[in-house]
């Protein structure tokens, strides 16, 4: 009896398993297929499983197609600087969070906490009216600066838990040695907090890449669109180029899909606030 | 701590008191309040003033805006269609999630596989994975009429994206999809954090597995649970690009929610008051949602 319920279990276990890996598989791999198709199969009655032909071609065509060169060195100069400037402004955040007590550090860290939860879409009104104050709305520097403002509280946060594992008396040694606070920061904190940085670096990297809504908002401008926006030109007013649209979504996505795998495992306690347990 | 450390750190504190320790904090927060706390206020502001049509904010209107808003036919429709859309993902996501995290805290072979898979969706850019349902869905070209009646299912193509009966469950469908693996990975930490001894005492107490989950498995994770059941609701709350791609919220606003309503009054219709009204309403929420997470989160650590 024991022995056919455990069977039993067993069975269900890699059948969910292989249910899951099915469900989720299903998007991308439909993705593919689709992306590997010519426009005449993509509009065949009856539609197609595999593609007949297998159009790598498109791979090559899609750069041709939109300006997609230009979309994809946006998105990297607006990930790249938003994120240098995330990490700038949060790593002395974070130390002070972590090493230090002073009147209103509380209030600042229920602050970031607090705007953790905001989103660019409810204050969307507002921070485009604020955007046209500094004369930053269809600029690339308007799209830097607010995403490096809402990955702000993730990134301290993070790196405050890092910061927090490590102990203080290797800091106080090298300050016995001669350094002052910046100093210890830079030769012994950080390097041993790299896990922390690296997660911290490649999160906000990756948001700011797929960042759609606000870019979608402020951005009018061709040529300073990022990618997110820019593939919208194959939504045309008649038909959809799909298969440029998914070729062009494989290249935007593999790169980040492999990043997030490696940092995947840090990602709970710092989008939950160290609320949760690693 | 050593006698020796306490002078080294006497002897810094020293050195760094006063107000030159607020700089470690300086660039955080004029980051945060210039791009995030000014325009909470110019949209406060922006909602309780005229807005001319060339975009100009006049002065104080007496609530007109609220009020304009409230006289939108369609109000009450967007608000429920919001109300469904937040609770159906959440908590459909919730549970799948559960049932997954529970699948995936046992060891079995490909573990890793279908834990790098569920990551997917979190990864990939929301529009991209929102295009491909887009695209599965089509009426005449899309993959699941295809199988659907590849396998006998239905006679005949279905529109799913045609009328809101049908295009809102997608919507809800892709929601749910794009929300589940944050929240596996955070009930998975959770449940790896609760200690076997705990299981290992209730074996020897002879409990089944319905009652090891009930009296043990749920009680450790109320903690994890609470937290991304609040972060799930702002997040899925705020999520704009999936029912944009998708639907747009038509026809007709009738598959919007707040936030892709917002968006077509304030850049598609010229209503900015109105837009700035149901903004500040929707802020107001979700700010007694944050309000209650770093409660929830606080708690714990006294």
């Amino acid at each position: 009896m024991d022995m056919l319920k455990r069977r039993i279990l067993h069975v269900l276990k890699y059948l969910g398993a292989l249910l899951i890996l099915g469900v989720f598989s299903f998007p991308y791999l439909i993705m593919i297929l689709t992306s590997l198709k010519n426009r005449t199969e993509i509009f065949a009655i009856p539609p197609t499983f595999f593609p007949k032909v297998w159009q790598f071609q498109n791979f090559v065509d899609m750069w041709a197609k939109v300006p997609l060169a230009q979309y994809m060195s946006n998105s990297f100069v607006i990930a790249t600087c938003a994120t240098s400037i995330t990490l700038v402004c949060a790593i002395p955040a974070a130390y002070a969070l972590a090493r230090m007590k002073f009147r209103g550090l509380n209030a600042y860290m229920y602050l970031v906490l607090v705007t953790q939860m905001f989103s660019p879409i409810v204050l969307l009104v507002g921070l485009f009216r604020v955007m046209g104050w500094f004369g930053l709305v269809d600029t690339i520097a308007g799209l830097i600066i607010v995403n490096a403002a809402f990955n702000q509280a993730f990134a301290v946060w993070i790196l405050k838990g890092y910061f927090s594992t490590i102990p203080y008396e290797l800091e106080q040694s090298a300050w016995i040695d001669g350094c002052n606070r910046v100093q210890g920061l830079f030769r012994v904190l950080l390097p041993l907090s790299a896990p922390g940085l690296i997660t911290a670096l490649i999160f906000v990297f990756i948001a700011a890449w797929n960042e759609f809504t606000f870019a979608l908002t402020i951005i009018s401008t061709e040529a300073y669109k990022p990618l997110t926006v820019g593939i919208y030109a194959f939504f045309g007013k008649y038909d959809v180029q799909w298969q440029y649209l998914f070729a062009v979504s494989i290249v935007a996505t593999v790169p980040v899909i492999a990043l997030f795998l490696g940092i995947e495992k840090h990602l709970a306690s710092g989008l939950t606030s160290g609320a949760v347990k690693e | 701590m050593e006698p020796l450390t306490r002078m080294a750190q006497r002897k810094r504190r020293g050195r760094f008191s006063g107000l030159s320790v607020y700089l470690w904090i300086l660039p955080s927060l004029l980051l945060i309040v210039a791009i995030i706390f000014v325009p909470v206020f110019e949209l406060f502001r922006t909602s309780f003033s005229e807005v001319t049509r060339s975009g100009l904010v006049k002065g104080w209107n007496d609530f007109q805006n609220y009020l304009d808003l409230f006289r939108e036919e369609n109000l009450l429709l967007v608000l429920r269609n919001t109300l469904v859309w937040t609770v159906v993902v959440v908590g459909v996501a919730t549970v799948l999630s559960m049932g997954i995290a529970l699948l995936l805290n046992r060891r079995f072979f490909g573990r890793r596989v279908v834990r790098s898979v569920i990551i997917f969706p979190w990864a990939t850019s929301l529009i991209i994975t929102a295009s491909v349902w887009k695209w599965i869905f089509d009426y005449n070209y899309g993959t699941l009429n295809l199988i659907l009646k590849f396998f006998h299912l239905i006679g005949a193509n279905v529109y799913w994206l045609a009328q809101p009966s049908s295009s809102f469950p997608v919507l809800l469908w892709a929601g749910i999809f794009d929300t589940i693996p944050f929240t596996t990975i955070v009930i998975l930490a959770g449940l790896q954090s609760i200690p076997d001894v705990l299981y290992e005492s209730a074996d020897i107490d002879g409990a089944g597995g319905y009652r090891k989950f009930a009296h043990i498995t749920l009680p450790m994770l109320k903690q994890p649970l609470t937290v991304c059941t609040v972060l799930n609701i702002i997040y899925v709350f705020n999520s704009f690009p999936i029912i944009w791609t998708i639907t747009r919220g038509d026809p007709l606003n009738q598959t919007d929610t707040v936030v892709t309503y917002l968006y077509k009054l304030a850049f598609q219709v010229n209503k900015m008051g109105q837009a700035a009204s149901i903004s500040v309403l929707s802020f107001l929420f979700l700010l007694f949602f944050s309000i209650l997470y770093v409660t929830l989160t606080q708690e714990r650590k006294k």
